[in-house]
């Protein structure tokens, strides 16, 4: 059985959703699971996962640059035999994975929505075809897809181990000046269970209040599609699809969205799909789970009233 | 009738935009030796030319620096925007590799082993006798994309530098010569600010630059002005679409169509046909080209297509497959008549489809893109002879080229695309009498007329074309997602138009794209329309400089990533 190491990625502490949901598909593959968190005052963060956790606690590893964090598990990898490191996307864990590639002389495939423990499978050719990856190296390196993989309770008891932190004198080249994030409410698309997204067919961007309203019903984020960012209706932040986000929630209500395959790429791995739209003839009812045709500023207001009643 | 003609709605643009002196202080910027623009045929070939003459003539490499040759390629990879039928004259090719490859270790397809050529009607399809300028026996199908991709490679091993995602942005000038490009910057947001992967473009600088950036070349075309090298006649386009199907079964034959869906009358101006190439057993391509002298605004070359598959004889071909890739790209059609007066100035060569060396009732250019640039090369190269003045080496890239078989097969040929100008049938019988004579009759030379100069109508054509149902039939966006296009959103507009204007106009901008970029918009109250822009969407076909609009290079890596057309 294949020995593996999860990368968890914590934001102030607080692991991050997308590397839990790796820790539990590498948990499903059988064998030796680990997974290991790097920081500085990360212990509590380690503690909290549940099963084996190593933990590289040190000052020097306060700010989240890719170097210190390749050398301590390359170190990891070397000295404890570890034959498959295993990442979710993020622009941190692109960087750490990318470095520790460079460093091992380890193959790493980019994208994957699965692993067995010795193969993976990614999407291909823009997500029309889903191939399988292997790699011929000793040590596997993967990075999950944003959104792939949910997190499952692992049910284990913590067993918190110390790596060793020996840091390159190169690794302690760059310091970070500055952390800044963008403002917002509510969860990120990326994070949010439920997503509320609008298009063109909201007809105007003060319309986007009916998306907003929705979503705060839900307790959701709100998203849109390219061509209402390019008509400066939404920020490009919220913006799903080819050239935007991929969002996987478990609920994607689309609003006044014709899904065009570039919205579709973005959104299609969502749990429930439910779209209104008064086009019976737009693209999106052939991925819908649930479709609306209908009028969507009649549909949602009362969908919103509705939603509020029953939560109240 | 309107009276609407897309040329008297000028882009604001000017040539002298993408003309520039040198920015970068002289230890700044970027030194090669030899410089070519655009990884295509033309480019490459010139680029593995050089690399020949450098294997044979290794005492020169000193005095060509670190980078003997490099080749600037807008696309995300070599191949990433070549995109043609294509079967190809291996003519070129055998002569650029002449004692190094056989003809079967070039990237074919499968050779030509048998033609067909069909005049369509809605629901018929008429074989008629092969044009013998079209016959393509000892021809091959490619892809060009693929050709490209394994041109880089040799390039490579000859130790060119390919730099890809690298947009040629504007000529650089100093003293009166060429002495380079300046490449375009990336990491700008739409308003032009520079967010945070902000990386300024580089001067880099060279003996000679040799520009091959194809069909409406952004340098080429500001350098033909710069120079005074256009010649009497103005340059005119065609629009081709292309898919590629995976087929069931085999196609045994390259098929041409004519006729359906075009008309064939005078007014219309429609003049074009269709392409059906097998590409091994497993693939088919099919496209249709449209001359861009059409007048009807609501025409779509895309729409067309899809109208061509719906052909109980094109349906049978396609029927069981799956379409894998889809395509867009301008093809200069005016010939000799519209080449320029010279093709090299102070610093510079022009090669291929940039300066228009097609032939257009042959429907060929690979070949002759491919010998300009290696006659280019060796014009390039003699620079480095001692006791030839730089002037006289390049002169002699227009003394090699006129005495080519690209000049006298040009030549012969030269007054075929305007007859059709005159109507389908009355073109045809002038076309089959100017094969017959060589080119002698009728005397003379026909001229042209910018595409953009025809003024607009609309005849509700669009009404005819299917609706798309995603299996044999696709809208434009669907297409454009199968070109591999996915264009970073939030960078400058790369198109240059005016936004207000008739609504004809707006119609015909709408319907040209085959990309869906342009989106009519609301009236403003005092005739005219909005025109919308959704920039990203764009393959770069060149439609629309063709039409009253210009393209400019986006960001280097923009557009669609083929790797099959």
């Amino acid at each position: 059985m294949a020995k593996t190491l999860v990368f968890l990625e914590h934001h102030e502490g607080v692991v991050q959703k997308g590397s839990l949901g790796v820790l539990a598909k590498a948990a499903q593959t059988g064998g030796d699971v680990a997974g290991i968190v790097i920081g500085s005052g990360v212990r509590a963060a380690a503690e909290g996962v549940g099963g084996t956790v190593w933990v590289a606690d040190d000052e020097r590893l306060a700010a989240p640059l890719p170097q210190p964090r390749v050398d301590v598990i390359a170190k990891l990898v070397r000295d404890e035999g570890y034959e498959n490191v295993l990442f979710g996307q993020s622009v941190l864990a692109a960087d750490v994975a990318a470095g520790l590639a460079a460093r091992l002389g380890a193959g790493l495939n980019w994208g994957l929505v699965d692993f067995d423990g010795e193969r993976g499978r990614a999407p291909a050719l823009q997500d029309t075809v889903v191939v399988d990856v292997g790699w011929s190296t000793p040590v596997r390196i993967g990075v999950f897809r944003a959104g792939a993989l949910d997190p499952a309770d692992l049910a284990a008891a913590p067993d918190v181990r110390e790596a060793v932190v020996e840091l390159e004198d190169f690794s302690s080249a760059a310091e970070m000046v500055e952390q800044a994030h963008a403002e917002q409410q509510g969860p990120s698309i990326e994070d949010a269970d439920v997503i509320v997204a609008g298009g063109r067919g909201l007809g105007e961007p003060e319309k986007f209040a009916l998306a907003e309203d929705l979503a705060q019903a839900l307790g959701g984020a709100v998203a849109a599609t390219r061509a209402v960012v390019d008509a400066g209706w939404y920020p490009y932040s919220a913006q799903v699809g080819q050239t935007g986000k991929t969002v996987s929630p478990r609920l994607y209500v689309a609003l006044g969205i014709s899904g065009a395959i570039q919205h579709k790429v973005g959104m299609q791995g969502s749990n429930v799909i439910v779209s209104i739209n008064k086009d019976p003839n737009a693209p999106i009812f052939e991925y819908s789970d649930l479709g609306v045709v209908g009028d969507l500023h009649e549909i949602v207001p009362k969908l919103v009233e509705l939603v509020r009643a029953r939560r109240s | 009738m309107s009276d609407v003609r897309p040329v008297d709605f000028p882009p604001p643009w000017s040539p002298a935009e993408a003309v520039a002196p040198p920015t970068d202080p002289v230890d700044e910027r970027i030194e090669v030796g030899f410089l070519v623009v655009g990884a295509g045929p033309a480019g490459l070939a010139a680029a593995i030319r050089l690399g020949q003459l450098l294997e044979e003539h290794p005492e020169q490499a000193e005095r060509l620096g670190d980078v003997p040759v490099a080749v600037l390629e807008k696309g995300k990879a070599p191949g990433s925007h070549l995109l043609s039928g294509a079967v190809v004259n291996p003519r070129g090719l055998q002569r650029l590799f002449a004692g190094r490859k056989r003809l079967d270790e070039l990237p074919f397809l499968g050779p030509v082993h048998g033609e067909s050529v069909l005049f369509l009607t809605k629901r018929r399809a008429l074989r008629i006798p092969t044009p013998p300028t079209m016959v393509n026996r000892h021809n091959h199908v490619a892809s060009l994309s693929q050709l490209g991709r394994w041109l880089a490679e040799e390039a490579e091993a000859l130790g060119a530098t390919i730099l890809p995602e690298t947009s040629a942005e504007r000529l650089i000038i100093d003293g009166g010569r060429v002495v380079g490009v300046r490449t375009g910057d990336r990491g700008r947001g739409r308003a032009g600010e520079e967010l945070g992967n902000f990386e300024p473009g580089s001067d880099v600088t060279a003996r000679v630059t040799i520009l091959a950036e194809g069909t409406q070349g952004h340098l080429t075309g500001a350098a033909l002005e710069r120079f005074g090298l256009r010649g009497e006649n103005p340059q005119v386009w065609a629009l081709g679409v292309k898919e590629v199907w995976k087929v069931a079964r085999p196609l045994d034959r390259v098929v041409h169509t004519m006729g359906w869906p075009l008309r064939p009358g005078r007014r219309y101006r429609e003049f074009g046909g269709s392409f059906i190439y097998p590409m091994g057993d497993d693939m088919v391509t099919v496209g249709l080209v449209v001359g861009l002298d059409y007048r009807d605004a609501e025409l779509s070359v895309h729409d067309l297509l899809q109208e061509l598959k719906t052909h109980p004889r094109v349906r049978r071909i396609l029927d069981g497959g799956e379409r894998v890739q889809w395509g867009a790209k301008t093809i200069p059609e005016g010939g000799f008549v519209a080449l320029p007066k010279r093709f090299h100035a102070p610093g510079l060569l022009l090669c291929g489809d940039g300066v228009g060396l097609v032939n257009v009732p042959a429907l060929k250019g690979i070949h002759y893109a491919i010998e300009s640039g290696r006659l280019a090369a060796e014009a390039a190269w003699r620079t480095l002879e001692r006791g030839v003045s730089a002037r006289t080496a390049l002169a002699t890239y227009d003394e090699s080229l006129r005495q080519s078989f690209i000049w006298k097969e040009l030549r012969e040929v030269r007054n075929m695309r305007q007859a059709f100008g005159r109507g389908f049938y009355l073109g045809g019988a002038l076309a089959g009498a100017m094969t017959a004579s060589k080119g002698r009759f009728p005397p003379g030379d026909a001229r042209t007329e910018r595409d953009a100069e025809h003024s607009l109508f609309t005849t509700d054509r669009a009404a005819s074309y299917p609706a798309p149902d995603g299996q044999l039939t696709f809208d434009k966006l669907s297409s454009v997602f199968a070109s591999g296009n996915r264009t970073r959103d939030d960078q400058p507009n790369h198109i240059r138009i005016q936004t207000r204007v008739p609504r004809e106009l707006a119609e015909l901008w709408a319907h040209l794209c085959p990309a869906q970029v342009y989106e009519v918009g609301g009236a403003d109250g005092d005739g005219t329309v909005e025109v919308k822009l959704a920039p990203s969407n764009c393959v770069q076909c060149g439609a629309i400089t063709a039409k009253g609009g210009r393209l400019t290079p986006p960001e280097g890596g923009s557009g669609p990533e083929y790797t099959l057309t």
